[in-house]
């Protein structure tokens, strides 16, 4: 009964702090006043302390659709037609992997986001920083006209 | 002599009252995103449509999470309980179109104090000229602790909802302010 107890204890701590397991998600959605096809310069904001080179992916990637990209942790050019930001949230499950990545296209006047796409692969299911970034990128892209 | 009890059962007991306190995640719910009366003295005399996007449903296994069709439903309710526009229509033909997108949602995997930070595109159009009215970000945040609820699920729902609330406020009494 002391065992029981015991157990029940740990797993009830265990369950009233954790959540889900496996779990996969990718969304995409453009703004109905934005048209992307529009946007030709673009500038890719690192994140200063992020050394993964989440930025570099992300960067190539737009490039692969002819846009013109810079990337850097300075302020943008002046003349970009959008900038691009994302947010990266890596975890540990025997090594480290990408859990979900959100990238935004935004107004680089007014910051107001254009479009958006997540990814959210959890670790049975994770994928590559590459695949997540390439997996984004399309589904931002097939939600414009 | 009694048997003791073997490991097999200990663990199925003690899962099945895991699974009991764990739960499975639920959604934000449409009543709990609903803002409560926003105190806005302007009400346009003209028709509104609202689409939603960037939303996700939420899995047996997966954290709460904000469905498009559940956001749309509160913004219209919202809209309809401060008489902002004079009625909502369900696709075209309002005279104006709101679009409000959900863009970032970060939110904790496990935690105490569980703090969710939100981000929502709005966007309103004149249907007549497809002229863009208002373009604007919203942010919000909310925190829920173990005072509010004991398991982590329920926390991270009503924290959810509470960001969305206060997301959706901002958003209506930004567009009470335009001139339309």
């Amino acid at each position: 009964m002391k065992k029981l107890l015991k157990l029940v204890a740990i797993l009830g701590v265990v369950a009233s702090i954790t959540s889900g397991c496996a779990v996969n998600r990718a969304t995409g959605s453009v703004d109905p006043s934005a048209d992307l096809s529009a946007l030709k310069t673009m500038y890719v904001k690192r994140i200063p302390e992020e050394t993964g080179g989440t930025n570099v992916l992300i960067a190539d990637k737009l490039r692969s659709k002819g846009i013109v990209v810079t990337t850097g942790t300075e302020p943008p050019p002046s003349n970009v037609d959008a900038v691009v930001t994302y947010i990266d949230r890596w975890m540990w499950d025997i090594t480290m992997y990408m859990l979900e990545l959100t990238i935004t296209i935004r107004d680089p006047k007014t910051d107001f986001p254009l479009a958006t796409g997540n990814s959210f692969h959890t670790s049975l299911t994770r994928l590559s920083p590459q695949e997540m970034v390439n997996e984004v990128v399309d589904n931002i892209y097939k939600g414009s006209k | 002599m009694r048997r003791p009890v073997t490991r097999h059962k200990l663990f199925l007991a003690a899962s099945a009252l895991v699974v009991t306190l764990t739960g499975c995640s639920s959604p934000a719910s449409r009543e709990g995103m609903i803002p409560p009366d926003l105190a806005i003295g302007t009400h346009f005399p003209h028709s509104l449509g609202i689409q939603t996007g960037g939303g996700a449903s939420t899995g047996a296994m997966d954290t709460s999470n904000i469905s498009d069709e559940d956001l749309k439903a509160a913004i219209e309710e919202a809209v309809i309980q401060n008489k902002l526009f004079k009625s909502i229509v369900q696709g075209k033909g309002g005279d104006y179109e709101l679009s409000v997108r959900l863009t970032t949602l970060s939110k904790p995997i496990f935690g105490g104090t569980v703090s969710v930070e939100m981000e929502m595109a709005w966007s309103l159009t004149k249907a007549a000229d497809r002229s863009v009215v208002m373009r604007k970000s919203v942010k919000s945040s909310a925190s829920k602790t173990m005072g509010d609820a004991f398991a982590f699920v329920t926390r991270l729902r009503l924290a959810v909802e509470a960001a969305t609330r206060d997301n959706i406020g901002q958003g209506l009494k930004a567009i009470a302010e335009l001139k339309l």
